[in-house]
Order: structure tokens, then sequence, then C-alpha cells
């Protein structure tokens, strides 16, 4: 397990997991065989529901439920493959179910790339209980011993006479089987299905558009609400002209939907000084979509506007670069960083800075529900559908066990769908407007009303010896928190960080120090797809860069110094840092791009390696570069990820394809910026995403091969991109980029 | 008054405020979900059709202009999924989340019926304005290489 998960919330809800396994969740639900009427010119048939995750047809199909939510990483794949691995079932006929929010799926959160690394265990437990079974219930028939039999794709073989039954054959007889408790797993070299490149189960639905996403979702009798919400965050609807827009066409409501506190994100405490509520606001309800915006359009509504009205980007640039330059509370520091940079031979100070940023998925936020009495039903495109059902419970004032959420295909999650304020808004509207109400959120709500990753500053200071060698290396690190957002203030200063105490190169310079201090901010805060790494790598990387080019070194040399020899280092609760893996994935890509190879004058070529959520990856970007036309190419990414056991080779290239191109989307183009508290950017022509022109031509993944435990990989791409992008900049034009998103003025000569 | 148009081969009808974009009246008045909102300012090509085979944004596009118009969708490529592009799509398993595909598809479709073997700086013209927020980018580049050599090969072995 590596050290650097992202966030402490992630680690709690990574402990919840754990804990999660203690319990035999591949033993959840009893046994039992399901009977199905037939239609009138067929038998009855039956099937094999050994626990919750699988069902076994008697006409061969076996569906396999997937607990988790498919935001576009796969687990809808994975995920069964998992179970059918040791259930030795032909993967051809496996239908995958999404799973509803139901206690007997264990943990459903979906997020901190956990799915797979959490799952692991406990779905091969589920799938060879079921095996087992099986095989049990043919020795049974055969009256031989259950050691003469194997499964294999599907059939229980009997070894010596090779008689073979199908387990659609078995479904009865193996449902009068006790479940095993501590059911024989697989050896890995036995895998079929485990480390073999298997293409997406979804890709079909996702190319006939026959996929229902959240916005999908269709009831009868069904009203579409769009809300005007409060333009800062906090204020209130003092005064609305609801008569006027009530009488507009196809408008069945017009009310005030009030802020709702959003329980129970990831257990956090809530605590006094927290601000997570959803935003207040005017619904109007209407027949449909296009007569809900239009009407919306007429609505003038006057807010109570919150103090923070006047913040802006640039006060709280401000106030962090004041921050960052002052000390801080001392999240590590090991050795004498001031005694050991006095006497540095050479030193270097630089100043980092990056914006906050919206996550902007391709599906807009939305939520349909269904408020009857003191019930509610959801369909939700959820990344935490058990946080959605304790939000909405605890807002509506009805017990936790009356919501019923069904989960929807995802448009892109990245951290936006763990907050769950669209869930409480479209149960409020619901109640409200006495119906079924899907909630619409148009680009420019998605975009001015989102949970942001927080804008940072880091001032970085570092000092080398003669010889070269990083001596000393303080970082002082300054942004909103987003662990206070939803704690409250009464968290430790260690808590509030946004930075980490493993953070590179943590470990590696024998005076480091490392220390931060929150700046107050008004915004709402979030997760976004790798949280703090996502900025803090691109500090940090860089400025490892800059070291190099003092010391006048190579900075692959240089990066490999550093690390030393394959070690592993103990960092606490019962995990270690690999030093060996975290070497191996950086020279992997250096050597698959041709690291020593010489480029063209304009071109360059920089590094960057991060670790955390299990697993390694390094990247090489390559780019053209020309300072004076203030043009940027990347033209190729080499990525090299160690992720352990790799379940399924496709979908880790995808994720760090995806991955790469997101991380680039910071690098290049996107920033939100605040002005009178509110978000100046509306939609895709001011608030930019990567498209299909500036997009590499190439993106190499090379997967390590590893019989470790499956690490993550929704996040782990996501880091390095835009701190290799920006130090092939520096290796093309000598122009350090110290800030994102990077603008032609600052490929600037001179 | 009701606008009538030809929606995937077939005649259609419908009785709407003649500004409604066409994007909503397949979604919310023929429930017709495969079309997708992204961001109502054809900024993100998510709402991509076909009307008289040239892709078009039907988020900013009025239903009274399509009247007398030939229409396609997503579920209009293809009865199961058998066009080329789609196969093409599963077979660089292209998707992700899958929200921007039927968008990405329905360009890549239009863009091959004008160019049969684009290169990738036609592919870059035309499908910039398609975002994908995933990454399926390098996938998409493939995938239509790849269904314009399974089409070209089909046209050359009818030759």
């Amino acid at each position: 397990m590596s050290a650097v998960v992202p966030r402490r919330v992630f680690l709690k809800s990574s402990a919840a997991a754990g804990a999660a396994l203690l319990v035999p969740f591949y033993l959840s639900g009893n046994p039992r065989v399901h009977k199905t009427s037939g239609s009138p010119s067929s038998d009855s048939s039956s099937s094999f529901l050994p626990n919750a995750w699988l069902e076994v047809s008697q006409d061969g199909t076996v569906k396999i439920w997937c607990g988790k939510s498919e935001i576009g990483q796969g687990v809808r794949t994975a995920l069964p493959m998992i179970v059918a691995e040791e259930l030795s079932c032909d993967w051809r006929r496996v239908q995958v179910v999404q799973a509803d929010l139901d206690p007997k799926y264990g943990d459903q959160l979906t997020g901190g790339s956990l799915s797979v690394r959490t799952s692991y265990d406990n779905l091969r437990k589920a799938g060879a209980a079921a095996r087992e079974m099986l095989i049990s219930a043919a020795a049974r028939e055969w009256y031989v011993e259950r050691s003469a039999c194997r499964a294999e794709n599907g059939s229980v073989i009997h070894l010596s006479t090779q008689k073979r039954f199908l387990y659609a054959q078995l479904v009865t007889l193996a449902a009068g089987i006790s479940p095993p408790n501590d059911p024989p797993l697989k050896n890995p070299s036995d895998f079929k299905l485990i480390g073999k490149p298997s293409r997406r189960t979804d890709s079909f639905a996702k190319v006939t558009g026959a996929a229902k996403f959240g916005l999908d979702t269709r009831l009868p009798g069904m009203f579409i609400a769009s809300v005007v919400r409060s333009p800062v965050y906090g204020g209130t609807p003092r005064h609305f002209n609801a008569d006027e827009v009530n009488s507009a066409p196809h408008v069945r409501a017009v009310f005030e939907v009030k802020s709702a506190h959003l329980t129970h994100q990831f257990g956090e405490t809530s605590g006094p000084g927290s601000r997570n509520y959803s935003c207040a606001g005017v619904a109007v309800v209407a027949d449909s979509t296009w007569a809900a915006v239009q009407a919306r359009k007429l609505l003038k509504v006057e807010w109570n506007e919150p103090p923070s009205a006047s913040e802006s980007t640039a006060s709280l640039r401000e106030k962090m670069l004041r921050l960052a330059s002052e000390p801080g509370a001392v999240i590590r520091s090991d050795g004498d960083f001031d005694k050991a940079h006095a006497s540095a031979v050479k030193k270097i100070d630089a100043v980092y800075e990056v914006p906050f940023l919206a996550h902007a998925t391709m599906e807009p936020v939305n939520c349909t529900a269904h408020v009857r009495g003191d019930s509610c039903e959801l369909w939700a495109p959820t990344q935490i559908p058990r946080a959605a059902a304790d939000a909405v419970a605890s807002a509506l004032g009805i017990p936790r066990e009356r919501v019923k959420v069904h989960v929807t295909f995802i448009g892109g999650g990245f951290g936006r769908r763990l907050i769950q304020d669209y869930a409480v808004e479209a149960a409020l509207i619901s109640r409200d407007a006495g119906a079924a109400v899907q909630v619409v959120w148009s680009r420019e709500d998605d975009i001015r009303h989102d949970f942001y990753r927080p804008a940072a500053c880091h001032v970085l200071q570092a000092g080398l010896d003669a010889q070269g060698h990083l001596v000393s290396w303080r970082h002082r690190g300054s942004s909103p928190s987003i662990e206070t957002f939803y704690n409250g203030t009464g968290i430790s200063p260690r808590a509030a960080a946004q930075v980490d105490s493993l953070d590179f190169p943590a470990l590696f310079v024998p005076n480091f120090r490392l220390e931060f201090t929150v700046a107050e901010s008004s915004m709402p805060l979030g997760y976004w797809r790798s949280v703090d790494a996502s900025g803090n790598q691109f500090v940090i990387s860089g400025f490892f860069d800059e070291a190099a080019h003092a010391a006048g070194r190579d900075p692959l040399e240089f990066l490999l110094a550093a690390l030393g020899p394959a070690r592993k280092i103990p960092v606490g609760n019962a995990e270690t840092l690999d030093v060996g893996r975290r070497r191996s994935v950086i020279q992997l890509a250096a050597q698959k791009c041709g690291w020593n190879e010489p480029l063209p004058a304009g071109r360059g070529r920089g590094i960057a390696a991060a670790f955390g959520w299990g697993s390694y990856v390094a990247q090489v970007a390559e780019v053209t570069c020309d300072g004076n036309r203030g043009t940027l190419r990347v033209d190729r990414v080499v990525c090299a990820v160690d992720c352990g056991t790799a379940v399924n080779p496709l979908g880790v290239k995808a994720q760090m394809e995806g991955a790469i191109n997101f991380g680039l989307a910071q690098a290049l183009k996107s920033t939100i910026t605040i002005s009178g508290g509110q978000v100046a950017q509306s939609n895709f022509h001011d608030y930019e995403v990567l498209r299909m022109s500036d997009a590499p031509p190439v993106i190499e993944v090379h997967i390590v091969p590893s019989a470790e435990p499956p690490g993550g990989c929704g996040e782990l791409g996501v880091p390095p991109a835009a701190p290799a992008v920006a130090n092939a900049i520096f290796a093309a034009t000598g122009k350090r980029i110290r800030r994102l998103p990077i603008r032609a003025a600052d490929l600037h000569p001179g | 008054m009701a606008i009538s148009f030809t929606l995937n081969g077939k005649p259609q009808s419908v009785d709407v405020s003649p500004d409604m974009p066409l994007l909503w009246v397949l979604r919310d008045t023929l429930n017709m979900t495969g079309t997708k909102f992204g961001c109502g300012m054809a900024l993100c090509g998510a709402c991509t059709v076909h009307i008289n085979g040239e892709a078009t944004r039907s988020c900013v596009t009025a239903i009274s202009s399509v009247a007398g118009k030939k229409v396609t969708t997503i579920e209009g490529l293809s009865a199961d999924g058998s066009h080329p592009v789609q196969q093409a799509w599963m077979e660089e398993d292209v998707p992700q989340c899958g929200y921007c595909q039927s968008g990405q598809i329905m360009s890549a479709v239009a863009l091959l019926s004008k160019k049969p073997n684009p290169t990738d700086a036609d592919i870059d013209d035309a499908m910039s304005g398609n975002i994908c927020r995933c990454g399926t980018y390098q996938r998409i580049r493939k995938a239509i290489h790849r269904a314009a050599s399974m089409q070209t090969g089909k046209a050359k072995s009818a030759a």
C-alpha cells in the first residue's frame, strides 16, 4: 500500500471500507433459488443467488451486480471481472447490473480511487463461494468427492470421467449447499480474466444512445425544474416575481428552495464553522425543460447577500501570497532547514500559483426525485448513494430507510458527485411541487455553483551543497481548506492543511520543512480528481526541476539520485513507500520516451512522477514551443504506471490516458475566477477544457507487471501531467512556468 | 401548430412551441434520450444530430427550422449498433463515462461522409467542437481511422 492517500477523508473512508471487509459481505444475502413463472409457452425458470453479488440462471446467463457507481472509470467491467474470475464462468454470458443503494453491497462510495482496491478480496470471495457451492452440488449429484471435481468456464467437471454439469443445470441443487466461510481463492497464475485486457461491458449502450444517465430518467407525470441560485454562495432570496413567472406557459409552480445542510459526506463532523450546504434559490417547475428554462428567464430575484460578496480572485491571491510568505503550521520538519539552508552553496526560491477549478462533468448536474408522504425515491447520478440518502432524509425529516436511491449511469464524476447538494435540492423541490421532479442544471448553473478545487499559493526555497546535492527544502503553502469547509474551524492545523506530510521530497531531503496556513474564503470547496495532488504536484515537480537545473544536472538523473536505492520505507499506518517501484516507473517512462535522444530546437522533454492511492506513476511530456509567438503543443506523453495487479489492463490504460488529458486541461486551459463573491465563468467559452485539437497526438501507457495487490488508477495519472509539460517547456525555451493555466504570455522570453 | 419532419427515416409531427430547440423536442417531447444536453450554446457538441446529413447542434436549432427536413439521431444510425463508426468505437474501447459519445459519433459519421479517409488534421478540424471531459480523444482518432478503413474496405469489396 502506498502512503500518499490524497486526503484524510479518503483515508477515513478507506478505513471504513477496510472495516467493512471484516464483515463477510461476500456472504450477504441468503443463498436462495429465485423462481420466475414462465410464459405460457415455456416452463418456469429458476436462478441461483448464492450471495448479493451474482445470480446464475438456468438459461446460462450470469448476472453480476456492480456495487460502485460507473462514472467512466470502468467499474462495471473491472469489478464483475473479479467475481467472474473466481466463479469460473463464461465471461461472454455475464450481464452486469447496477446495484441500487442497499447495505448488502457494503460501502458503495465511489471515490478516492478505491473501488477495485477495496472490492478485490471481497468480490473474489463472493465468486469463489458460489463456485464452491456449484462444485459441491455437482459432487453430491455424482456421489463423488468434491476434490475429484473442478470448475471451468461455466461448468463443473468430474476429472476422472470428464462428466460435466453446466452451472445452469446446477441452479436448484446449489441453493441447498451451505456457503463456505472461507472459500479457497485461485492462484493468480491460473487467472483467465484478471490481468487480461477486457473491453468495456457498457460500450454497446454508450455507442447506441441506449445508456440511461441521470438526465435520461423519465417518469410518468414528471415535471422539470430549473433553479436560479444565489450568485454568491450563502445568499438567500429576499423577493422574487413569482406571480409573473407562474403565469408563463406550462409553468406549474414557482417557489423558494431553502439551503440545506449536507450531512454525512464522508462521515465528517460538520463541526462549528463548517459551510457545507446546498445553495438557496428559486425553483421554476414546468412541464418540460424548455418551458422551465424559458420561464426562468422572466424570473427577477433580489438577494440577501452575505458579507462574502466582497471576495475577489485578486483579494484572495494577495491574502494567500502573504500567508505563504510567513511561517505557517508545521506539517513536517526533518533535520534543521534553517541551519542547512544558511550553509547551502546554492539557493533557489520561487512562488507557484494554481487557480480554483470546476469539475465540468459532461452530464450537467441533475437529479430526479419523487417524494410521497414520508418516503422519497431518487434517481441519482451520485458517487455516494448512501450520502444522498442521508442528506435527503435529514433535509426532509424522514428516516433514512425511507429514501430509496437508484444509481444511474453517470456522465462524469471527477469528485463533483461526491457532494449531494443536487439530490437534496431535487427532494425539496419534489416535496413542494407534490410530484416527481427532475432538476436540470444548466451548464451555467454547473460552472457557477460547483464545489471548487481550491486556488493556492506556494512559496518554496531549496539549497544545494557544493556537490549539487539537495540539502534543504522548505515549502510553505496557503489556500482555502476543503477540510475546514466540511468539518468546521475547530479541526487541527494538520487536518486542515491542503498539503500532506509525505509530499515529495519529504523522506529524500535531510532538512525538510513543510508548512501550511489556511486562507479563509467564502467559496464552496470540493474534491477534484486527485484533490490536493492536482495542484501540489505541479508545484513540487516544477520546483524540483528548478533544483536540478540549478545543480546543473539532468532532471531524470537528479530525481533518481535523490530517491536513492530501491528500498521500502515505512510511513506509518502500516503503510510503506516502495522506492524501488517508484524508481522503476520513472526509469520505464524515461526509457520508453528515449530520454537521452536529442530533440530539435524548440522542442523539449519534461518528467514528473507521483505516487499514491496504492500506485506509482511517471510521465514524460514532449512539447513544441515558440515563446515569441506564444504557441505550445504537447506532442507526446509517455506514461509508466505500477498499479499492482492491473485487473483490466485496457481499463488502466484508458484511465491513464483520460487522466493525462484531464491534467492537460488544467495545465493549458481551465481557470475559475471570482469577482464580487461570484464566479466569473459560465460555460465552455470561458471555462475552457481540453479539446481534440489540444490533445497530444500520442499518449503511450506502459504498465509495470506486478503481483502486488491492486492499487487505484482513477486519479493517479492527473498530477504529473501539468508539471511534465511545464518542465518540458523549460527544456524547450528556458522559460519557467510557475502558475496555471499556462498563458501565451508566460512563454515569452525575457 | 404541428411541425413535420423526417426522423430516422420515419415521418414525425410535433405540436410544440416553434422556438423549442430540436434537442428538447427529441428528449422531452419524443422521449428519445440518446441525444445529450451539455451546454445549451453549441459549445460542447453533446447534442449533435444530422439535419439533411449535416452535423448540427440540436440545442440551438429551433424546431421550426427543421420542418420538412431529414433528422438523424444516434438511435437512427443503426438498429443494432452495427454502423461501422459504432463498431469502431467498440473495438477501440472508446467510451468512458460515455455521455459525449452520441455527439462524438454523429460528428464522426458526418466527417466520414465528406472525407472517407480523413487525416489527423481533418479530424482535429471536424471534432474540436465535441468536448470529452474523460479525455478519450486519442481513441476517438484511432476509431475514426478504423471506421474509415472499414468503410473504404467495404466500398472496395462492393465495387
